[in-house]
């Protein structure tokens, strides 16, 4: 029986080698995984600490900064209501357009009030009742929101029922030097 | 077996590798998986308290919540002074001057000053009156200052303890002029 050619042989070694196996140059290329693993282990841990099996809660808007703040009350699924400088916005609706008008009286929205007591008679017909937890509102207000839109979007929201108004902050922690 | 004549063993021992190609796999479907569940903004809120000109539609006022509403210390900002108006009296905390957020000049506070009259504040409440608890606290302003700043002024109140703010609001005319006459709403 002749030998197999070269052409026949097998791409992985058998008993059999081939000339360039013997001489060394067809050793088995093996990537050392070891320092991405390491790499990956801590990618990991990172991820890990990270990581929120609640998801997110509230989608914040492009059109605002929110504040940074130390408060660490963890944020509920509310009536979320958006405070800036141009607009008023209640849950995705725009129903205020701020201009000096808006900024130079103290006393509630009537359109805002209006609405927010639509929201929540609305929430009490399909519950057939209401408690503590549907009167609250979330307020996402820009860093520049003047206090005075600010106090009058809650008054607003305090006369059209919603007893608990919650300001949704950024959490930084301890350390603010700013403080 | 055929041995060499020294009687060992030429079999080369190679050293055990782990496989690590599971692992990789695993943490190839781990890390997308936690990537897309990672939140890097922590979003939390700050419970504000009805104040005087916020209706609650709560009508019970016990005789403990009164003595608190007269104990409860005020924040006053304007554009020029801070103030803590306590049932000890009022008096200024700091001068305002401007700083460069992020190309426009603000107002900004001394936040170490307010916390250091709030800390002495609450160590005299302790003392005059032990058995009535303060949480409450107002931060009365003009109309322009800033939410940030307002929220600023609030995580300080929450570091002595004064964790249920309140807002108010008034014109810089009527805040100038009661404060001329001492009468923020705190006794003095």
């Amino acid at each position: 029986m002749s030998a197999p050619t070269k052409r026949h042989l097998p791409l992985t070694l058998g008993y059999k080698k081939n000339k360039a196996s013997i001489r060394g140059k067809d050793k088995k290329v093996t990537l050392n995984l070891t320092s991405m693993i390491d790499m990956f282990t801590i990618l990991v841990v990172f991820l890990l600490k990270s990581y929120n099996a609640e998801g997110q809660i509230v989608t914040l808007s492009d059109a605002l900064t929110l504040p940074e703040s130390r408060s660490d009350h963890k944020i509920e699924l509310n009536l979320e209501i958006i405070v800036t400088n141009e607009a008023i916005i209640v849950d995705g609706e725009p129903i205020v357009f701020v201009d000096e008008s808006v900024l130079s009286e103290g006393n509630p929205i009537p359109v805002l009030v209006e609405r927010l007591s639509d929201h929540l008679e609305y929430t009490r017909l399909m519950r057939g009742t209401i408690d503590e937890t549907e009167m609250k509102v979330n307020i996402q207000g820009d860093v520049a929101t003047r206090a005075i839109l600010l106090q009058r979007v809650m008054s607003s929201c305090a006369q059209a029922g919603y007893a608990t108004q919650n300001l949704t902050v950024i959490k930084v922690e301890g350390g603010d030097d700013e403080l | 077996m055929a041995q060499a004549a020294t009687g060992r063993s030429h079999r080369v021992r190679h050293s055990p590798e782990l496989d690590l190609l599971p692992v990789m796999n695993l943490f190839c479907v781990i890390i997308p998986f936690l990537l897309l569940s990672a939140s890097f903004l922590d979003i939390t809120i700050i419970e504000m308290s009805p104040t005087e000109g916020i209706s609650t539609g709560a009508g019970t006022t016990s005789l403990a919540q009164s003595e608190e509403q007269q104990l409860q210390p005020k924040i006053i900002l304007t554009n020029e002074e801070m103030f803590l108006g306590t049932v000890f009296g009022t008096r200024s905390i700091s001068r305002v001057f401007l700083e460069d957020r992020n190309g426009e000049m603000v107002n900004r506070y001394d936040y170490d000053a307010l916390s250091e009259a709030l800390g002495d504040f609450r160590e005299e409440l302790d003392e005059a009156f032990p058995s009535i608890p303060v949480h409450k606290i107002t931060i009365l302003t003009v109309d322009d200052v800033r939410y940030d700043n307002i929220v600023k002024t609030i995580d300080v109140c929450a570091d002595h303890d004064f964790n249920q703010p309140g807002l108010q609001v008034a014109a810089y005319s009527v805040l100038q002029r009661q404060l001329a006459a001492g009468t923020t709403g705190v006794l003095p």
